[in-house]
């Protein structure tokens, strides 16, 4: 973990938008495991990945966020149905325009977990906060 | 009335007014009218603060001369109409902000494939004869007018229709004004008045979306349940769905119900909602089925968007 | 009035206060706007730690609280009813995660550190866009639905009515008792199922809170937990059950045939019917189908021989709605069909028989009299046994069914009881018996004079063809090495697998089910739950199982359901609903189809969506997709939500 405190070394944001049944319960459960994995992460609970609207996406680049993931259930077992397949739709849709903005699509992820899914949990993360530190700061632009 | 990065298309939806344009003249002094009339801006700046009862602006805001004049209106008028779409959220214009501001002055100057002596992208200052001339300069980005000065009303569309027009200039000229803010026009989406509402059905999932060309479409049932991309849904009504009677889509020109809202991604959640196949192949499938996505849903909304545009100096 | 937000740190024993430096994040917190209030406290759960907060709230006229401290998914109730208790609304709290998201994840002090003050900072951003909500109940219904006579239902449906609730029992075909009542008897000992089941089913039938209607289906269901409507479509049977007394006089009379599906089609039936001796209720039905009658008015012979005037060809389907709290689901299973395994017996079917159709032969009231032979009256001299046919194989069903094993050593002790003589050869991969009773089938077997146990590599390796007069299976040993038999006589056991009607159903109930057309649980804590609340899922319908545990999952579903709808008791909507505001609503419609629990409801005079709160489950899904900004979800709204992204973000 020292590694992380690395002097100088850029530091990703990462916001996350996790969904309450599985998500937000599988970054509890790696808490509870005490597994470390980067502090990069700031999560934002929502009830369903169905919740996420693009817009809290673009609000999150445009205040500063290096990434966003967004992580619901596995796609067979939204505790809503099929809220996660909404939120998979709109993702993947609003990942296509972000070269147009500018924007590495590396920078949106989505992942789907189950509560239980604590190692995929670590992986994702890891691997995200390794991709950013490569890719650098999102860009920035001076609106008047 | 004053255009900044304008095509022209709002000055023409004055002039539509037609005969109300008697009346207008019966009820207003016009004082300042660029493309009209011949007024120099030293006469406005000498005109008191607050002297002007409206001023109309429309166009976007590409370069620092636009700056300056609309600020010296803002401070001559009572009131500031943003005329239209560029002026209300950036409009066509806007659709500038994909690019960086070296990419579109190299387009402009050498890589149009109608240049046949590409030279260097001439600079804004210049000498001539030993003195120094200055044009305005390009802004990074185009913005809509209320990023630079504050606005009371706005009238959406490209153009305007001329009802909504007259019915904003003489609610000004009669003083029956509404809430500062106000964007003129219906207070909900185009759906809500469309015609071909009630032929969309509560249950629609789409493969793929369509274009225009590929199919021949019906003229009494909506555009979405026939695959075709209207963004309808995400649009401010208002505009007496003009284009749907013409059997066009909606693209969009009246912006979204909130000035602060991000139009092409109201409209994407919606688009993205009637997806139904969620494999990756078959969301591979139907997002490519919509040509130019970024252009479409953000052909009249990219300056005003959350983002404004592209982001400088990413990849 | 501006708002006085306090914040508190727990310490959380030494959990917190170990990894993170307290006092910085207790002391950012306080500068952060709308703060009036910082502290910090050992153990914020405690009895002393929500009574500080109380208190407090009444001095410090707090208008919402902050706890950095554990999960919400830990103590977010705990606090919530101490914000109650104080006189705030509960949804007045927002909390910041910095055990599970900062003190447990990062060893690092200082790291964990400024993370947590962000979460505190976000965490005071968004609270402030937090409004109250009423929490609203409505009475509910206590009558209950179930869905299948078998077993499951049959003992869901006795729990509930002997607890002096109605119960409409639906059963697709015209008698009850499902599958058990097809069979002889039963593992691990041998009992008489018809001894065993005939009481059940007759108090069913008989019971004055009990309403069966056999021949029915549901067709639609709205609602939710506590109050369903449920459609459902009950077929003309073309008999008057009142008058009809099963005496079988029409039957006799009657000249048309079809296969009888009560037999597994090995024999045939009259269009008018009855489905065994001693099926219940013990009316007899007619087929319209195969009926003359309804085949341009040939036949009404029927008609004319029944003593009673039971006869009423004029009968029509019939559509009845009921209003129930829950709904149990007990549709029972079906099997995989041996003709999906490849090279499996072709031309030599005759012989080859599964389970279901061996118990017939078995039943005394089966197509042969309970007598074990050959479709052309021949005994067998040498039958296999076949275990896991489709199961535990990648390539169809991975389950084990469980109850393979069993029935298929108690088949092979019925066949030697019947047939002393008879080789017998049990084709198994690995014997699956769990439980205290059921090995005990294996050490019977293995003492039996003819018994031959054959383990193979996997049921897949098999193949059958035909040989002389006899089935040849081929395999592959335990050592893998290819080997084969010739037998006359082949029973398979093959995978159960959820109900035919199971697509269906699934989709008109609203309830998930898997690829083998079992119905899920939402976890394996909830073990009778379906993925929609108040639709209990008991029996075969959701994993294989025997008949003791099938009955078990019905009673289990009944005491859910009295557990929870008791007369006079109020059910909690959900608070955090979605909602529409009507000035905005363009009537787009695009939230309307995405909604999966039917909460948005559409007026097409008024062009405008809105939200039925009784189903509405607050997930939010709507609110994402309104193009108009017109949907908000209550407590995770985009202010909210962009308030805390932002407080995230602030360096």
């Amino acid at each position: 973990m020292t590694e992380f405190l690395s002097t100088n070394r850029f530091e990703p944001s990462i916001i996350g938008f996790l969904c309450h049944w599985c998500a937000y319960e599988c970054a509890d459960a790696v808490g509870r495991s005490r597994s470390q994995y980067p502090a990069n992460l700031h999560i934002v609970r929502v009830m369903c990945s169905g919740r996420v609207a693009p817009h809290f996406i673009m609000n999150a680049f445009k205040e500063g966020a290096d990434g966003v993931i967004v992580m619901g259930c596995p796609m067979d077992s939204c505790h809503y149905r099929s809220g996660n397949a909404q939120a998979l739709k709109r993702m993947t849709l609003l990942r296509s325009l972000l070269p147009a903005f500018g924007i590495d699509t590396e920078r949106l992820q989505f992942a789907w977990v189950g509560a239980g899914d604590t190692k995929e949990f670590i992986h994702r993360i890891s691997s995200m906060v390794g991709a950013l530190r490569a890719l650098g700061p999102v860009g920035r632009r001076a609106v008047p | 009335m004053f255009w900044c990065a304008s095509c022209g298309g709002c000055e023409e939806s004055i002039l539509d007014l037609s005969e109300h344009l008697f009346t207008l003249r019966e009820k207003a002094e016009i004082v300042f009218w660029p493309m009209a009339m011949d007024t120099k801006y030293d006469a406005v700046k000498a005109l008191p603060d607050k002297d002007l009862t409206v001023t109309l602006i429309n166009g976007a805001i590409r370069n620092n001369e636009q700056v300056e004049i609309v600020r010296m209106l803002r401070e001559k008028s009572k009131i500031i109409v943003a005329h239209g779409s560029c002026a209300h959220q950036g409009g066509v214009i806007g659709l500038a902000n994909f690019f960086s501001s070296s990419a579109l002055l190299d387009r402009a100057y050498k890589d149009m494939p109608t240049i046949t002596d590409p030279g260097d992208v001439p600079s804004n200052t210049s000498k001539l004869n030993g003195t120094r001339l200055e044009l305005p300069a390009m802004r990074r980005s185009i913005v809509p007018l209320n990023k630079v000065i504050s606005v009371d009303y706005y009238l959406p569309g490209c153009p305007p229709s001329p009802e909504l027009v007259k019915d904003a200039l003489f609610a000004v000229l009669s003083n029956d004004l509404p809430e500062l803010g106000t964007v003129f026009g219906e207070t909900k989406a185009l759906c809500h008045t469309c015609p071909r509402l009630s032929s969309k059905p509560e249950k629609l999932k789409l493969t793929t979306f369509k274009r225009l060309h590929e199919v021949e479409w019906d003229a009494n049932t909506c555009f979405l349940t026939q695959g075709l991309v209207c963004l309808g849904p995400a649009t401010r009504g208002g505009c007496a769905a003009r284009c749907i009677g013409a059997n066009m889509p909606c693209r969009g020109c009246f912006g979204p119900l909130d000035t602060d809202a991000d139009q092409g991604l109201n409209a994407l959640s919606m688009l993205a909602a009637l997806l139904e196949d969620t494999t990756p192949e078959g969301l591979d499938r139907g997002i490519k089925s919509i040509p130019d996505a970024p252009g479409l849903l953000y052909r009249f909304g990219l300056a005003a968007s959350i983002l404004g545009g592209r982001f400088q100096g990413g990849k | 009035m501006s708002a006085r937000i306090g914040v508190y740190v727990c310490e959380c024993g030494p959990n917190i206060k170990d990894a993170l430096d307290i006092s910085r994040v207790t002391e950012a917190a306080s500068h952060v706007k709308g703060v009036v209030l910082a502290k910090t406290f050992p153990l914020l759960c405690a009895k002393e730690g929500r009574d500080l907060i109380k208190e407090d709230i009444h001095t410090g006229a707090l208008t919402h609280v902050v706890l950095a401290a554990c999960s919400p998914k830990e103590h977010e109730k705990t606090f919530q009813e101490a914000l109650h208790d104080a006189g705030l609304n509960p949804y007045l709290l927002q909390m910041a995660n910095i055990r599970e998201q900062c003190a447990w994840i990062c060893k690092d002090k200082k790291t964990a550190t400024e993370k947590a003050i962000s979460l505190v900072r976000a965490a005071v951003s968004r609270i402030v866009h937090h409004a109250p909500l009423v929490e609203e109940e409505i009475e509910c219904q206590t009558d209950v639905l179930v869905l299948g006579a078998g077993v499951a239902g049959i003992s869901a449906a006795l729990t509930l009515a002997q607890s002096d609730r109605n119960v409409y029992l639906i059963e697709k075909s015209p008698c009850i008792g499902g599958h058990a009542a097809l069979y002889e008897d039963l593992f691990p000992g041998g009992t008489c199922a018809a001894c065993l089941l005939e009481p059940m089913l007759d108090e069913v039938l008989h019971h004055d809170q009990i309403d069966v209607l056999t021949l029915s289906e549901v067709t639609n269901v709205l609602g939710q937990w506590g109050h369903f409507s449920v459609q459902v479509r009950k077929k003309a049977r073309f008999i008057d059950e009142d008058a009809c007394i099963g005496c079988r006089t029409c039957i006799e009379a009657c000249p048309s045939e079809a296969p009888n599906e009560f037999n597994q089609f090995m024999d045939n039936r009259k269009a008018v019917y009855i489905p065994y001796e001693g099926a219940l209720p013990h009316v007899a039905s007619i087929d319209k189908n195969a009926c003359l009658y309804f085949r341009e008015n040939a036949c009404s012979a029927c008609k004319a021989a029944c003593p009673f005037e039971a006869i009423d060809f004029d009968q029509q389907d019939e559509a009845r709605t009921f209003h129930v709290g829950a709904i149990v689901v007990a549709v029972g299973f079906s099997l995989f069909s041996p003709e999906e395994l490849n090279g499996s017996a072709s031309g030599t079917t005759k012989n080859i028989f599964t389970a279901l159709e061996f118990e017939r032969i078995l039943n005394s009231n089966g197509p042969t009299a309970g007598n074990i032979q050959l479709p052309d009256g021949t005994l067998p001299q040498r039958i296999a046994f076949i275990h896991c046919v489709g199961s535990r194989s990648e390539k169809h069903h991975t389950h084990c069914s469980g109850i393979c094993c069993p029935y298929l050593l108690k088949f092979a002790l019925m066949a030697h009881h019947q047939l002393p003589d008879v080789a017998i050869e049990q084709i198994y991969t690995d014997f699956c018996l769990p439980g205290i009773e059921s090995q005990k089938l294996l050490f019977q077997a293995r003492k039996l004079p003819h018994f031959t146990p054959r383990q193979v590599t996997s049921a897949e390796t098999l193949a059958l063809s035909t040989k002389d007069h006899g089935i040849k299976i081929s395999y592959n040993d335990s050592q893998n090495r290819p080997a084969s038999i010739v037998v006359d006589m082949v029973v398979m056991g093959p995978a159960m697998v959820g109900a035919a009607d199971a697509e269906r159903l699934s989709e008109i109930l609203h309830i998930s089910r898997d690829k083998h057309r079992f119905f899920k649980k939402p976890d394996f804590l909830e073990p009778v739950s379906s993925t929609r609340k108040g639709i209990f899922i008991a029996g075969c319908c959701q994993e294989p199982q025997n008949v003791s545990q099938s009955i078990v999952q019905g009673q289990a579903a009944a005491g859910r359901i009295l557990q929870h709808l008791v007369p006079g008791r109020m059910l909690p909507l959900t608070t955090t609903a979605a909602k529409v505001d009507e000035n905005r609503c363009s009537g787009c419609k695009t939230c309307v189809d995405i909604c999966e629990f039917g909460a948005i409801e559409y007026d097409n005079n008024a062009k405008q969506a809105s939200v039925n709160k009784m189903l509405c489950q607050g997930c939010g899904t709507c609110a994402a997709a309104c193009p108009s900004g017109a949907m908000t979800a209550d407590h995770f709204t985009d202010n909210g939500i962009f308030s805390e992204t932002i407080g995230l973000l602030e360096k």
